[in-house]
């Protein structure tokens, strides 16, 4: 057998249905659009269908719930290939995560994209997609251009400040968007299924990029660029102390979970 | 259907991560007016490195610069790698530095025109890396902090993406000074053909944040034969200017001021990385000596208009090159990422303050002491 035939084998074994959140743990979030840092046609902004996103990241907690059930994407048996050395390593062991250090309600760092995948796609979800994300994001209520720029300021302060051996529980950012998402900004970086736009080849990683990237010519764009460019840096298999993930879910799917309760 | 999704999911992967290793031109070495070029390509890897931070015979902490104890040229094995530091930069302000090494500036590495560094460095920015403890195998450097901690360092983490831009070296940036995430190490040779003093830095976007946040050294490359007056400089030390943007935090810890940044409003302007350092441990000299000042400007967006109180640059080397020789300077203007390799004798017995003469850098910090004692018989 072909050693990737084996992976793929292996993926479809690992899919396990387990919902580890609950229907409330999650908001609408209605189609709507937004413009990106990353270039687009000038003047059209990227359409985005209705969809379900998870209030807060995932947790320590659930993501425990989680590896009881799917034994495989514990530490101690992920393949090599889904996630790097230090995949959960601030763990006490596969099972523990050590809460009075690492805290059930502070979100599960040390995933790779993979795992939050794996998370999402039994949770009955999957992740969001970057714009879904971002378009989000950009939800948040601001009186004036002026109080968006000083949260982007005090934004890019934090990436300048935070430590992540000291991560706040989710939810306590205080950060919400119009729709009731938490957290967004402020506490941890999220994975989004497409983390690495096609377009980033073309960005390249290289000075004058900040500068292509701000669109809006205002510093939320400049903080932007800084999450941009920091996803573009990830391999699937990235597991870092600041990086997390919630799910999001098709409307339909959440259609269908109610019809069959 | 799950299945499909995850296995959907799973050749995604495969294709970022082949996204991921784009390939590059492959250079063969060639020689052109006495220098060499075509670096074989930068290698991206992951290692289980956990040894010392920062190795090489001739890379040490600010002043101090290493003396080249070998004849004609030689082949450098460097590491510098990265990690965040909590450090201070005056009293009372601590912020989480972005460093190389672990200090800012990051170390400071000697080689002679034409040599060969091979350089190894991990990013470890999500790993809590000590470096106030001398560690076997370690660089001078290590030793040096370790007896010197004039920034109390302590550990921190925050994973961001880094580089590495070393302007001694000529080669193609989308090679060699390639972004890694953390956890990765990026390992490249490069060749100091030109002498002189070089500045490092990170080149990641944004590079004034990065470099900001302290992510800067440098090299200083000695020229192949020498500056004419070698042989009566007594003391030869390395100064770097550079900003940094900081305000308070809502804790302790001081931050990144975005706005002071992009407006070129520093908070702080400092030498060798610290408000007070320079003052707290001068330079030493005596009365009749010729002593030789490396001396870089680091910015990351500011001149400096160097001078030393009481003093005049006998000679002057722009950018350090032996053919950019002027006499009797009394400021030396450097723009951001310039410098110049300065020779000052030492007038009498007494202090002399080093300066940026653009005052309003002085007064927030960029000045230093150089004392000196008296004549020796």
């Amino acid at each position: 057998m072909k050693p990737w035939l084996k992976y793929l084998l292996a993926v479809m074994v690992l899919a396990t249905t387990i919902p580890s959140r609950a229907q409330s743990d999650r908001v609408f979030v209605p189609a709507g659009s937004f413009h990106s840092v990353l270039p687009e046609i000038k003047g059209e902004p990227n359409k985005v269908d209705a969809f379900y996103l998870d209030v807060t990241a995932v947790t320590n907690e659930e993501f425990v719930d989680f590896v009881t059930e799917n034994k495989e994407w514990r530490r101690s048996e992920v393949p090599s290939i889904f996630a790097n050395d230090s995949y959960l390593d601030h763990w006490k062991s596969d099972l523990d995560p050590g809460i009075e250090e690492t805290g059930a309600q502070r979100p599960v760092t040390r995933i790779s994209w993979y795992s939050a995948n794996a998370y999402c796609s039994a949770a009955g979800g999957r992740l969001p997609t970057l714009n879904e994300w971002e378009y989000s994001a950009q939800l948040l209520k601001f009186e004036s251009p002026e109080e968006m720029n000083e949260f982007s300021k005090e934004l890019i302060g934090w990436y300048s400040r935070v430590n992540a051996n000291f991560i706040g529980a989710v939810g306590s950012t205080d950060i919400e968007t119009a729709y009731g998402v938490k957290d967004q900004f402020g506490l941890v970086m999220e994975w989004v299924e497409n983390f690495k736009p096609i377009i980033a080849n073309d960005l390249s990683l290289d000075c004058g990029t900040v500068g292509r990237l701000q669109k809006l010519g205002n510093i939320y764009s400049y903080a932007a660029s800084i999450r941009f460019i920091t996803r573009m840096s990830f391999s699937p298999e990235s597991t870092t102390g600041m990086l997390g993930f919630r799910c999001a879910y098709d409307v339909e799917t959440k259609d269908t979970t109610k019809n069959s309760l | 259907m799950k299945v499909s999704k995850l296995t959907l999911s799973f050749i995604f992967g495969l294709l970022f991560a082949g996204l991921a290793s784009t390939s590059f031109a492959q250079s063969s070495e060639y020689k052109l007016d006495g220098k060499t070029f075509g670096m074989p390509e930068a290698e991206v890897f992951t290692e289980d490195y956990d040894g010392p931070p920062v190795v090489g015979e001739y890379v040490t902490m600010l002043p101090n610069l290493a003396p080249l104890d070998y004849e004609g040229n030689k082949h450098h094995e460097v590491r510098i790698d990265i990690m965040v530091q909590e450090i201070e930069v005056a009293e009372g302000v601590r912020y989480n530095a972005w460093t190389f090494g672990g200090t800012v500036p990051g170390p400071v590495l000697h080689v002679r025109e034409g040599d060969r560094i091979t350089f190894t460095m991990k990013n470890r920015s999500d790993e809590e890396v000590t470096i106030t403890e001398p560690s076997k195998g370690g660089a001078p450097f290590m030793q040096q902090v370790a007896a010197n901690n004039i920034s109390k360092n302590k550990a921190a983490v925050m994973p961001m993406p880094h580089s590495m831009d070393f302007h001694a070296g000529t080669v193609a940036k989308d090679d060699k000074w390639r972004t890694i995430a953390p956890g990765q190490t990026v390992k490249f040779d490069f060749i100091a053909n030109y002498p002189g003093s070089y500045i490092y830095h990170c080149g990641t976007p944004s590079v004034l944040m990065h470099t900001a946040m302290g992510q800067h050294g440098v090299v200083v490359v000695s020229p192949k034969d020498g500056y004419p007056t070698d042989d009566e400089v007594a003391k030869e030390y390395v100064v770097v200017q550079s900003e940094y943007y900081l305000e308070k935090g809502p804790g302790e810890l001081y931050q990144y001021d975005f706005d002071a940044a992009a407006n070129r409003n520093p908070s702080h302007v400092v030498f060798n990385g610290h408000q007070t350092v320079m003052h707290d441990n001068p330079l030493t000299a005596n009365e009749g000596e010729r002593i030789r000042i490396h001396f870089s400007n680091n910015g990351p967006s500011g001149t400096s208009s160097f001078h030393v109180i009481g003093g005049i640059f006998d000679r002057v080397w722009k950018e350090g090159h032996p053919f950019n020789e002027m006499r009797g300077m009394q400021t030396v203007l450097v723009g951001s990422s310039g410098s110049a390799t300065l020779d000052m004798i030492v007038p009498e017995e007494g202090k002399y303050i080093l300066i940026d003469h653009e005052f309003v850098d002085a007064e927030k910090g960029a000045t230093g002491t150089l004392k000196a004692g008296p004549r020796k018989k």
